[in-house]
């Protein structure tokens, strides 16, 4: 457990949203650095390109967009860190890493949901199975 | 070392009930033995029920035994759908498999017999199922895709064709819920084409005395003499055959056939082979007139198979006839029988599944096969859309632009109609295979799909939908006797052809898509059939 304890250092807070976008801006580029790290520790480059990780990252970072308290954004960041550095010490797996970024949140089953609108119950219970 | 502790239960069997001479003690003394004479085999469609009288274990059924033992089973009380009597059957399965089947005692029906093609037809359950909806590429080879997907090529080509050109086709096996929604399904999309197999053209559904069994299977002991037309109970429907087997042993009934040569295991006269022969019956010129005649409770049975004919009308007014001379129909005694062939048949006519035009087919844009594998697709336009809707990929699938994998009598709940009119219903003994969905939940979800939806989403609803059109279906284990006896129709025109009956089942052990699967029956015909 010594490497969490290395990276659970909470840093003091920032003292501005200007602050806090800047802080952002530099676990990005954080992040996007060590991308080909990820990619060779974890076997990644016959499943995923390193623009498609960064555009993941990026969009991961972009949910958050319309947060604008500065505490809310250090909490965000410090799990962000946590995070890349959970996957740099290999505490995360391969499998983890495809099942969260590569195939996406949804998993291997596709999103009907729009499809799905306007269907009765009865037809959405028969696509999934017979006994019902 | 052999179980047998001579008892001789399966020799009485073979000769009393069954019918034939085939087992029998060789050897006395310390050498007494079971067995058959010269290394023949026993040669009979009941020949499975020696399992279950045997007290020892003695003689054991070759596909089941030493497969499962007795407490792993799960039995399941249903009914048998491979003929038109709907035997009860338990199904005894381990798992998802279906380990054997085995007879119920029902009095009414199959006493406590089952004939060999329904004890033996369930490995078939296991071989060529369909397991995934596929749709047929351009390059003539089924791609497997999803229940959404299937039901939308479904959904648009039908709905792009004219509501006349759609044709819906009702299979030998079908319940009668999954025949219901069927006849909706077409009726809301704009066609009445809609039949069941083996009713041939212009069926009679209007009076129920003209399809049912009237005398009622049990009924038949009363009988003393008999007059089988184009009907050969012993593979059209062996528990029937039993019956009139029993019916001649206990009463000495006479029995007269016409039809092609047969095998009875009974005395039986075989009068003629074709209509002329029923004619001089009907005219009082024939010598069999005097028995019908002198019989205190004649009964005439008329074979499904004659459905099929060309001049089945004026047929069956000969037959009107000849009850009318004997005078078959009283109010005390029905004897004027008709013997069903599948087990989807009574429930269609019930139900009203009759085609508004004679010769759909031809001119068919669009064909909804639900589990149909025995129409005749000759004649039916080579681009026409066909969907076939079933659990067995058999002969219909050749032919199928989109299959729709459904489940088995053994796998759903459904309500069958025997020949005599009692409706009965099936359970499910084990889960269904693959992405396969229950006939009805098909059709209704197809009807969603086309913009047309049916109003309802569970079997309660469908049966409740079922009340209103034929309420004797829901009355389970009841037979429903037929009303009205008297001949409503008017005289027939027809001309009757000189051509002679022919027989209606070919092979008794392959005649639907679950025993054409199966290897034990295609190994009894292979070994039984080449014999004879």
């Amino acid at each position: 457990m010594a490497f969490v304890v290395r990276s659970a250092r909470v840093p003091p807070n920032s003292a501005t949203f200007e602050e806090a976008r800047q802080r952002t801006l530099e676990f990005f580029r954080k992040a996007c650095r060590s991308i080909p790290t990820i990619m060779q520790i974890h076997n990644l480059e016959d499943v995923v390109t390193i623009s498609q990780l960064r555009s993941t990252i990026s969009s991961e970072i972009r949910k958050q967009a319309h947060i604008t308290n500065p505490k809310v954004i250090d909490m965000l960041l410090f799990k962000g860190f946590e995070e890349l550095n959970n996957i740099l010490e290999q505490a995360k797996q391969r499998h983890h890493l495809i099942g969260q970024y590569v195939i996406g949140r949804e998993g291997l089953v596709q999103d009907h949901r729009t499809k799905d609108q306007g269907i009765s119950d009865f037809l959405k219970n028969f696509y999934s199975s017979n006994y019902f | 070392m052999t179980r047998c502790i001579q008892c001789t239960r399966c020799v009485r069997f073979a000769s009393e009930v069954a019918g034939v001479q085939d087992l029998g003690m060789l050897g006395r003394g310390s050498g007494e033995e079971i067995g058959t004479y010269v290394e023949k085999l026993m040669t009979s469609e009941l020949s499975g029920n020696v399992i279950d009288i045997c007290p020892v274990g003695a003689l054991t059924s070759k596909p089941f035994a030493f497969k499962a033992r007795n407490w792993e089973l799960k039995g399941t009380e249903t009914i048998d759908v491979t003929d038109a009597v709907g035997s009860n059957i338990r199904i005894d399965s381990r798992g998802l498999e279906v380990m054997r089947i085995i007879p119920r005692l029902n009095e009414d029906i199959n006493e406590e017999w089952i004939s060999d093609k329904t004890r033996f037809c369930y490995d078939g359950l296991k071989r060529q199922r369909l397991n995934d909806p596929m749709i047929r590429g351009p390059d003539g080879r089924f791609k497997s895709v999803s229940w959404r997907d299937a039901l939308a090529i479904v959904a648009e080509v039908a709905l792009q064709v004219k509501p006349e050109e759609i044709v819906g086709v009702a299979g030998r096996l079908s319940d009668a819920e999954s025949m219901i929604a069927l006849k909706d399904f077409l009726n809301r999309m704009g066609s009445n084409n809609v039949w069941c197999e083996g009713n041939g053209v212009r069926p009679n559904a209007d009076l129920r005395s003209g399809y049912l069994l009237n005398s009622s299977i049990s009924g038949l002991e009363k009988a003393d003499v008999f007059l089988l037309v184009g009907t050969q109970p012993r593979i059209e429907a062996p528990m029937v055959n039993a019956r009139i087997h029993k019916t001649v042993r206990a009463n000495h009934a006479e029995v007269g056939y016409i039809g092609p040569p047969t095998d009875f295991n009974y005395n039986c006269k075989n009068l003629g082979t074709g209509p002329q022969t029923l004619l001089e019956i009907a005219e009082g010129r024939h010598p069999f007139c005097s028995a019908l005649l002198a019989a205190k409770n004649p009964a005439i049975i008329v074979g499904a198979g004659l459905f099929e004919r060309k001049d089945k009308d004026s047929i069956l007014s000969v037959v009107n006839s000849i009850a009318k001379l004997g005078n078959v129909v009283r109010p005390d005694w029905n004897g004027l029988n008709f013997l069903l062939l599948h087990a989807a048949q009574a429930a269609s006519l019930d139900l009203g599944l009759v085609p508004e035009s004679d010769n759909s087919i031809e001119s068919a844009k669009f064909l909804y096969l639900m589990g149909a594998d025995d129409v005749e697709l000759d004649e039916l336009p080579s681009d026409a859309f066909v969907v076939y809707q079933g659990h067995h990929g058999d002969r219909s699938v050749y032919r199928a632009n989109v299959i729709l994998p459904a489940s088995a009598f053994s796998e759903k709940e459904g309500t069958y109609e025997n020949t005599e009119g009692c409706s009965q219903q099936t359970l499910p003994a084990v889960p269904t295979v693959g992405d396969a969905r229950d006939d009805w939940k098909i059709i209704r979800a197809l009807s969603e799909v086309a913009g047309v939806c049916l109003p309802y989403d569970n079997l309660s609803g469908i049966r409740s939908r079922i009340s209103v059109v034929a309420p004797n279906l829901l009355r389970v284990d009841e037979r429903e006797p037929a009303l009205i006896h008297t001949d409503l129709k008017p005289d027939c025109q027809q001309k009757l052809s000189t051509e002679p009956f022919s027989s209606a089942v070919d092979n008794f052990y392959m005649t639907d898509s679950i025993t054409r699967a199966s290897k034990i029956m295609a190994q009894c015909s292979a070994s039984l059939l080449s014999k004879k």
